[in-house]
């Protein structure tokens, strides 16, 4: 089984949705971002989303392309980043994702990105701009690597095309609960619960909600909606922003937040 | 060409969010009935010949050519309506936004010429328009962003990342992100993902027609070879196109070689360079400047037109299988082509154009008397003399 089936469905047999909190490796700095991930590991976090960081990441606001920024102004680089993956695959068994832009994978090329991204204890990928009619390669060197493969499905997919979407998913559905680009708001649209149902009926595989989702009410909503997970990205990531003068503080608060949206899971 | 949808050989594709596709798909629907339908060409022209102000002469620079001993032709897309070729694909695009339906164009714009030409597209036609530009373009240009004010846009500033062209492209690809269902996003050039290339190439191609037909009446024979400079690749693509096939025509792209290649300075994308490499951005792949960890490297050229790290994937193809070359013309050359074209034939050209001058004035002595080059002189200059009397260290 692989981590991501051992995770839904022990989450499944306890009643709870995952927790997945999302942070840009690097920022603001490559130990921080480590100790980040940690705290969000050590205060009940299911699976780890991590962002790659690239220059121009156009599905991506203002909050998660500073925090991209910053990673690159500290030397982020493919190197450093596998290295810090195996630095939490040596603490944690659970899945970790990653999210990044097609060109930093092309760059080192599909093949050995997916073989080291698979070697430093990488779970899956989804690539934010890499529709899957333009993914064959990348899919072929994620199969062979033993990696999972994530898309995107909005409610503006119609249902032939989420079809098949769903059929090249390996691992899990990433629903976007709206349009745009990430960035945390205060109201859930409803849309998020439609475009879950009409999935439903379409795949197997689990659903996890991401875009905009900001405090724990959120997350109980989208777990009523019937998905399997909630990504929350951009309102830690303006945390971190915030406490850049003091990691203490940073770290305290990304705690308490995650512990409160761990807790609406349940 | 295109074996697999929206690629040239292996480059290009539609590389979005998946929130985009639908649009991108919707899109190449509509067009491909636009581009059938009699009566939306037919619209499509009258505008060209009654508004835009085609077709545009090709014009026998004979001072320059007595000079340096070769017949060169200038194609005077200079005269258009707002100063550049950008307006024919604005217009063309507004048309095709109509058709859709949409009420709403956005565009991105370094320079401005883009964003005024999609400003007076959606004066034209009644649509609400909102245009993307870096705070350091805005602060550069500012002229244009009081013109495009004065065409009803709406000037967004932006300023994330570089706060320039690359950074303006990104921030239009989230708005449409976001308000697809009834925004269009009309892309400046013959770049992003499929099938933008594929129609800013088709409303530009009109400028390759005119050329053919035109070099036929007055010299009697096919050009031995065209220039046009590449930014995108927008207006190069537009005049080449009617010469793809025509084996004997050498035609030639040029990028901004900015301070030079041994500097990182540049925006040459398609000459050889440790920093040039095939890459994904803005929706395609093609030959991208990028830093040695793939992020994406900034640009430098005098010319805003031409200050971008990303190519048209078809000019790319067409580098790869040699149909076209690419070569340079630096910040200083296009400087001295600009002041030679103002002295010699009365003509201001844009700063973009003037690397294509620029390249001609170094060819010209290696061709014989009777052979014909054309430059695409795709804009008038006015909007650039603040920056030539900089470069000058005059003070106007
Ligand atoms: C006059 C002029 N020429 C050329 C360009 C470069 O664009 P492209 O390569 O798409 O023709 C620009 C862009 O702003 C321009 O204003």
């Amino acid at each position: 089984m692989s981590r991501y089936d051992t995770t839904f469905a022990n989450l499944k047999a306890r009643g709870e949705i995952a927790f997945v909190p999302f942070a840009v490796a690097g920022d603001p700095d490559l130990t921080t971002s480590i100790d980040i991930f940690k705290t969000y590991i050590d205060n009940g976090a299911d699976i780890l989303e991590i962002g790659y960081p690239f220059s121009d990441p156009v599905a991506d606001g203002p909050v998660n392309q500073r925090a991209a920024q910053r990673a690159i102004a500290a030397g982020l680089t493919h190197a450093t980043f596998f290295k810090m993956v195996r630095a939490l695959r040596a603490v944690s068994d659970i899945p970790i994702g990653l999210l990044l832009y097609a060109n930093s994978v092309h760059f080192l090329g599909y093949r050995t990105f997916c073989r080291r991204a698979a070697d430093a204890g990488v779970d899956s990928l989804l690539v934010a701009d890499m529709p899957p009619e333009e993914s064959d390669e990348l899919l072929a060197a994620i199969k062979s690597t033993g990696l999972k493969s994530v898309f995107i499905v909005s409610e503006l997919t119609p249902p032939k095309r989420a079809a098949y979407i769903c059929s090249k998913i390996s691992g899990f559905v990433y629903v976007v609960s709206r349009l745009g680009a990430t960035g945390a708001q205060s109201r859930l649209p409803t849309q998020a619960a439609r475009t879950l149902q009409r999935l439903q009926r379409i795949t197997a595989r689990p659903f996890v909600v991401g875009f905009g989702l900001s405090e724990p009410r959120h997350i109980a909503a989208v777990k009523f909606a019937g998905a399997q997970g909630a990504i929350v990205g951009s309102a830690l990531v303006a945390q971190i922003e915030k406490n850049l003068s003091s990691k203490k503080a940073m770290l305290k608060t990304l705690g308490t937040m995650t512990g409160h949206y761990k807790h609406a899971t349940r | 060409m295109q074996a697999i949808k929206g690629f040239y050989g292996e480059f290009g594709g539609q590389f979005v969010p998946e929130t985009l596709i639908p649009a991108l798909d919707e899109l190449e629907a509509a067009f491909n009935e636009f581009k059938n339908s009699e009566k939306h060409l037919l619209e499509l022209d009258f505008y060209m010949n009654n508004y835009v102000g085609r077709p545009t002469p090709v014009y026998f620079a004979k001072n320059l050519s007595a000079k340096y001993g070769v017949n060169i032709y200038l194609k005077r897309e200079d005269l258009l309506h707002t100063g550049a070729h950008k307006i024919n694909n604005t217009i063309g695009q507004a048309l095709l936004t109509r058709y859709m339906n949409k009420k709403r164009i956005i565009a991105e714009t370094g320079a401005g010429q883009h964003g005024v030409a999609t400003a007076t597209a959606a004066a034209l036609l009644n649509l609400a328009c909102d245009i993307f530009m870096g705070t350091v373009d805005m602060a550069r240009q500012r002229p244009n962003v009081f013109r495009m004010n004065l065409l009803g846009a709406r000037v967004v500033p932006v300023a994330s990342g570089s706060k320039t062209l690359k950074d303006a492209v990104n921030e239009a690809l989230r708005d449409w992100s976001k308000t697809v269902r009834n925004t269009h996003y009309v892309f400046g050039s013959a770049l992003g993902p499929h099938p933008f290339p594929t129609i800013v190439r088709q409303f530009q191609s009109i400028i390759g027609v005119e050329t053919r037909r035109q070099i036929l009446e007055q010299a009697g024979k096919l050009p031995d070879e065209i220039a046009a400079c590449v930014g995108g690749g927008s207006n190069a693509i537009g005049i080449f196109d009617a010469f793809l096939n025509d084996k004997k025509v050498r035609l030639t792209g040029v990028e901004a070689g900015g301070l030079g290649l041994h500097t990182a300075k540049h925006a040459a994308r398609l000459t050889p360079s440790p920093r040039a490499r095939i890459g994904i951005l803005h929706g395609s792949r093609s030959f991208v400047l990028q830093d040695s960890h793939g992020q994406i490297a900034t640009t430098h050229s005098i010319s805003a037109g031409l200050d971008y790290s990303g190519v048209g994937p078809q000019h790319s193809y067409l580098n790869q299988i040699k149909r076209v070359q690419y070569t340079l013309a630096t910040d200083r050359q296009a400087i001295d082509a600009f002041s030679a074209l103002c002295e010699y034939e009365g003509i201001i050209p844009a700063l973009e154009s003037s690397h294509a001058v620029a390249y001609a004035l170094k060819r010209a002595p290696r061709m014989g008397q009777r052979q014909i080059l054309i430059v695409n002189l795709s804009g008038r200059g006015d909007k650039d003399i603040f920056h030539v009397a900089d470069y000058k260290g005059i003070a106007l």
